[in-house]
């Protein structure tokens, strides 16, 4: 079974493309697993990290990214939709990686206007709006489900914000995982992603669902040690279901995402942060949370 | 002539220590910080060997390999407790702990309450209330009003909270 998951947050800045990313290469090389990232940010920052700017642009050109995808086939049937991914991408060269076994549907900026014009479209039939948005949200979560059948996990890298994608997005993943800076307002956004994808409409019917049943796990990012980050983490664990594994700011994380040509192993690319690259993708890959996917 | 010492205190003495405390990686940023508020309450002025300013000043070779420990499975960034340096000062106090929101959302108010209690000094609730960013109302010298407007602010904090999530 493909499973499905989705890095979101509506707070932007929290690290979600880097996180996805780093999702990626883990399961390919270490869980050997066919993965697809599917860029969904009109940042395009995941694609940019794969396949760098030559290469994005060329996929642009091409009409081979997800704006094209949803555009091309949002009235069609279901056609082959291999020709909108790009396969063996990243900067890694790790021996499970050949084979083509990360790749990505490169994003597009054009991705909000395609939305647009889509919901455009089909406010000629005469139905409500609302109906309309649940018609396209749908038909785009189709669309991405697709793909379940050349790959073994799927990463949605969601935008921030709610377009129809990202809605879609969440509606589609069988786990989110929900990175975080803990600083004041993270809360706020902890709690209205959490609300979002475990479909309720107040903080009392979030709590009434038990931490261990949540359909997400919030990642702390970014961490630099201090009490006041210690502080928050143990009011959020109060509140919503916490990874183990908390990333530091290491500059190897960041240096990690300059898009460089020359491949390279996943321990060069990662250097000291390969311990917490590993923890991530245990917890994350690990029995426990497959069960939660696979329930 | 140039002195062969210098004065240091207020935020350079802090700033110093810092520096010095740099030199040991088994000591976590948190560590480190309480470390120096604790030498801020003991020690009003520091006079320097110039020589000692400059060695603290330059980096150790051990301070600039230091490497993330690797962490087993659910690794967490929270630091182990580096007692070989710590034991020689008795206990910092520590203005994270009790963390007042949780205390008050786990047990309720006189519960938090009684966690305070434990603290005597009002300078050291000030610095509680400032570090866990609860915003203190009025001014009150005495701990045990202290302590009440500290569960008051956690309270306000907590409803902030779930009016936004409403």
């Amino acid at each position: 079974m493909t499973q499905f998951l989705a890095v979101s947050n509506r707070k932007g800045g929290v690290g979600k493309s880097t996180v996805a990313v780093m999702l990626a290469h883990a399961a390919a090389a270490w869980s050997q697993r066919r993965v697809l990232l599917m860029d969904l940010d009109t940042q395009c920052n995941a694609s940019l990290m794969l396949i760098g700017g030559v290469g994005w642009e060329r996929a642009c050109r091409a009409g081979h990214t997800i704006a094209d995808y949803f555009f091309d086939r949002f009235d069609k049937v279901a056609e082959d939709e291999s020709a909108y991914v790009a396969n063996d991408v990243g900067d890694v060269a790790h021996p499970r990686l050949a084979g083509g076994r990360l790749s990505l549907l490169p994003g597009s900026q054009r991705l909000e206007d395609i939305q647009g014009e889509l919901l455009l479209k089909h406010s000629k039939k005469d139905l409500e709006a609302d109906a309309i948005a649940v018609q396209v949200r749908g038909r785009m979560k189709r669309l991405m489900k697709h793909f379940g059948h050349d790959f073994d996990l799927v990463i949605l890298d969601c935008p921030p914000g709610l377009s129809f994608a990202a809605l879609a997005a969440l509606d589609l993943a069988h786990h989110v995982v929900v990175p975080f800076r803990p600083d004041f307002v993270s809360q706020f956004a902890l709690d209205r992603v959490a609300m979002l994808i475990e479909r309720v409409e107040t903080a009392e019917q979030l709590a009434s669902i038990c931490l261990a049943e949540r359909r997400y796990s919030c990642l702390a990012n970014c961490l630099k040690g201090t009490g006041h980050e210690r502080l928050l983490i143990d009011q959020l664990t109060l509140d919503h279901p916490l990874l183990n594994t908390r990333l530091p700011m290491l500059d190897s994380i960041a240096r990690a995402f300059d898009w460089d040509e020359t491949k390279q192993s996943l321990e060069q690319k990662y250097a000291d942060a390969v311990p917490y690259l590993r923890a991530l993708h245990d917890e994350v890959f690990g029995v426990q949370q497959l069960r939660a996917i696979s329930a | 002539m140039q002195k062969k010492t210098r004065a240091l205190s207020g935020a350079s003495q802090d700033a110093y220590f810092r520096r010095v405390f740099k030199a040991y990686p088994n000591l976590s940023v948190d560590e480190r910080e309480r470390l120096v508020q604790r030498l801020r309450q003991e020690i009003a002025q520091l006079r320097l060997r110039r020589s000692a300013r400059s060695e603290a000043e330059t980096p150790s070779p051990e301070a600039s390999t230091v490497r993330a420990p690797a962490p087993p499975a659910g690794a967490r960034v929270a630091a182990v407790p580096a007692a070989s340096i710590s034991a020689n000062i008795s206990t910092p106090f520590d203005p994270f702990s009790p963390n007042v929101i949780v205390v008050v959302r786990t047990a309720g108010r006189d519960a938090a309450l009684a966690a305070l209690t434990a603290i005597d000094c009002p300078d050291n609730l000030r610095l509680l209330a400032r570090e866990q960013r609860l915003a203190v109302a009025g001014d009150p010298t005495s701990a045990t009003d202290l302590r009440a407007a500290i569960v008051a602010a956690a309270e306000r904090r907590i409803a902030n909270r779930m009016a936004a999530a409403s």
